[in-house]
């Protein structure tokens, strides 16, 4: 059994790994909550909404030793765990109104969710799911939303920064692993938000009341002071949950125009090569002799190959930096219904790290993303070039992540590589078509290569060398 | 027979339990007296709009769908 170290926060159970397949434990503690979830009717509401993860509780006497075990589940497994900081806006905006639809669902069955962190949701694809099943609490009349500070945090400072702000700023989820401070948020934002009622009231005034009660040390609960914890209705508190869901659907966000936005437009590729470079990428995959479960696909921008790679396995990560080209590739698989393909945002040249207590709590991108197959298209001059990174460790990171590589060589003479190298000298004396494929030569054996008709680009795909397999994971 | 008495001994127990008991998070001070300030607010805007759609319903104007999805709609009631 393998305790996974997100899940310690909250004593009513836990979730591990147990031959590859994740578990979660329900600690006798919350068996009357666990078991008025599934009683109420809550939980086949929810399910079938495709809201809330299925599970099913499992008997195995050889993993549920623990002595607080009340249920063993084992939920529908999630191919790819995301975090917020991967999402684009659309992403944590549906992330934040599934939390508040499950919440007011959770309400009507006399429940309550007793925390809001975005944490408890992944995708399956472009399907945003709330994976936490001991999340839920019996709802106690008059009692305020005790994750009402959570949701503010995790959900609306980020998007309110995003939308009003700058989208960088989501960056600061990877620091701030309880969410934005409200105080944060509020002396960020532009004066405007004042005037819009929903962020003045849940994120201004709530960040000033915070302030101002931050000093009092005494328990609202127990303070002498009469009133001083408010008693609210419940059609208050689904008000409350309501307000929020219309600040929330109202925050928009307009990219600005920039280059990559508009990358397929401008491309050096005339159609006849994208298409060419397209059907050449269906060769190279199809000739994998190996079933692929997972695919990662870096620097994807607006997914247009991932979708060819994505009908040769079972599960794509398609990933790209621009925030705008993930957005539009999210929006547009949103719309289109359930698909294998999970568009993020990373950064290849700096990925997400490890973070949380003793750095363990959300796992590092080179610790989640290994794989069957990497795509590597128009990627590796950024690499090599923008990033100044040597060949030799670029195919080391590729060789710690998966088996095969199916990469793109963009030669010097390539225009998208003159753009690069018109402002700067060129140091890069070995970035040639032989100095990659004798440096990639030492990591992976090149299995198949051929030239993109209409442009100076090769397509190779690369199966790792049996001594190159750092990673001590893969099969 | 014997689930169907779990179930009901485990539900009364969550009835007697208190709220607190639930509670991991630290709710903040702050972020539960302001529920109480704006919970007046909220439930009188939400009464307002549901009115204003029965009123706009009477000339055949359909009201927009909820976006907590939990079929309150507009009628107020839970």
């Amino acid at each position: 059994m393998n305790r996974l170290s997100a899940s310690f926060r909250d004593p009513s159970g836990f979730v591990f790994s147990h031959n590859g397949i994740i578990h979660r434990q329900v600690n006798s503690r919350y068996a009357p909550e666990y078991e008025q979830l599934m009683a109420s009717g809550l939980y086949e509401a929810l399910t079938q909404k495709q809201w809330l993860i299925r599970h099913e509780e499992v008997q195995e006497p050889a993993i549920s030793a623990d002595a607080n075990a009340y249920k063993l589940l084992r939920p529908e497994q999630i191919p790819y765990i995301s975090y917020p900081y991967e999402w684009c806006f659309s992403q944590l905006k549906d992330a934040a109104l599934l939390t508040l639809k499950i919440a007011a669902k959770a309400l009507q069955h006399d429940m309550m969710l007793k925390d809001a962190s975005a944490y408890n949701v992944q995708f399956l694809g472009s399907q945003p799911l709330f994976i936490d099943t001991l999340s839920f609490a019996p709802y106690v009349e008059g009692e305020p939303w005790i994750a009402y500070r959570q949701f503010c945090q995790h959900f609306l400072a980020p998007l309110a920064l995003m939308a009003h702000v700058d989208i960088s700023v989501a960056k600061l989820l990877v620091t701030q692993i309880d969410g934005i401070p409200l105080a944060t948020a509020s002396r960020l934002l532009p004066l405007k938000t004042r005037l819009k009622s929903g962020l003045y009231s849940h994120l201004h005034l709530h960040a000033k009341t915070q302030q101002r009660f931050a000093d009092s040390a005494e328990d609202i609960n127990t303070s002498p002071v009469e009133n001083r914890k408010p008693r609210i209705s419940k059609k208050a508190l689904r008000a409350i949950l309501e307000s929020l869901a219309v600040t929330i659907n109202n925050l928009k966000w307009h990219p600005p125009k920039t280059e990559w936005g508009e990358y397929y437009a401008q491309t050096n590729y005339s159609p006849g090569a994208a298409d060419d470079k397209a059907s050449l990428l269906r060769q190279l995959i199809g000739s994998i002799a190996s079933p692929l479960e997972t695919i990662h696909d870096l620097g994807a921008n607006t997914g247009v190959y991932s979708e060819v790679a994505a009908a040769h396995c079972r599960y794509l990560v398609s990933q790209d930096i621009d925030p705008i080209a993930v957005e539009a590739q999210y929006q547009k698989r949103r719309a289109a219904g359930p698909t294998n393909i999970l568009p993020l945002l990373q950064d290849v040249t700096a990925p997400s790290p490890a973070i949380g207590w003793r750095n363990t709590e959300r796992d590092a991108f080179t610790k989640r993303a290994h794989c069957d197959a990497v795509l590597a298209l128009a990627l590796v001059h950024h690499l090599a070039i923008t990033n100044n990174t040597p060949l030799g460790d670029i195919a080391a990171f590729f060789a710690d992540l998966a088996p095969y590589l199916i990469i793109e060589f963009v030669p010097k003479s390539d225009s998208q590589v003159k753009r690069l190298l018109a402002t700067r000298e060129d140091i890069f004396p070995d970035y040639t078509e032989a100095g990659f494929e004798r440096i990639f030569g030492e990591l992976f054996t090149v299995e198949r290569k051929q030239g993109v008709a209409g442009s100076d680009r090769t397509l190779y795909l690369m199966k790792r060398r049996v001594d190159a397999d750092n990673s001590g994971s893969m099969p | 027979m014997p689930r169907r008495l779990a179930i009901i001994i485990a539900l009364s127990c969550a009835t007697l339990m208190s709220g607190k008991a639930f509670a991991y998070l630290d709710p903040g001070t702050g972020s539960m007296i302001l529920q109480g300030v704006i919970a007046g607010v909220a439930l009188a805007w939400f009464t307002i709009k549901v009115y204003w759609y029965k009123i706009t319903s009477l000339f055949g104007k359909k009201p927009p769908e909820s976006l907590l999805d939990d079929d309150v709609n507009h009628d107020g009631e839970l």
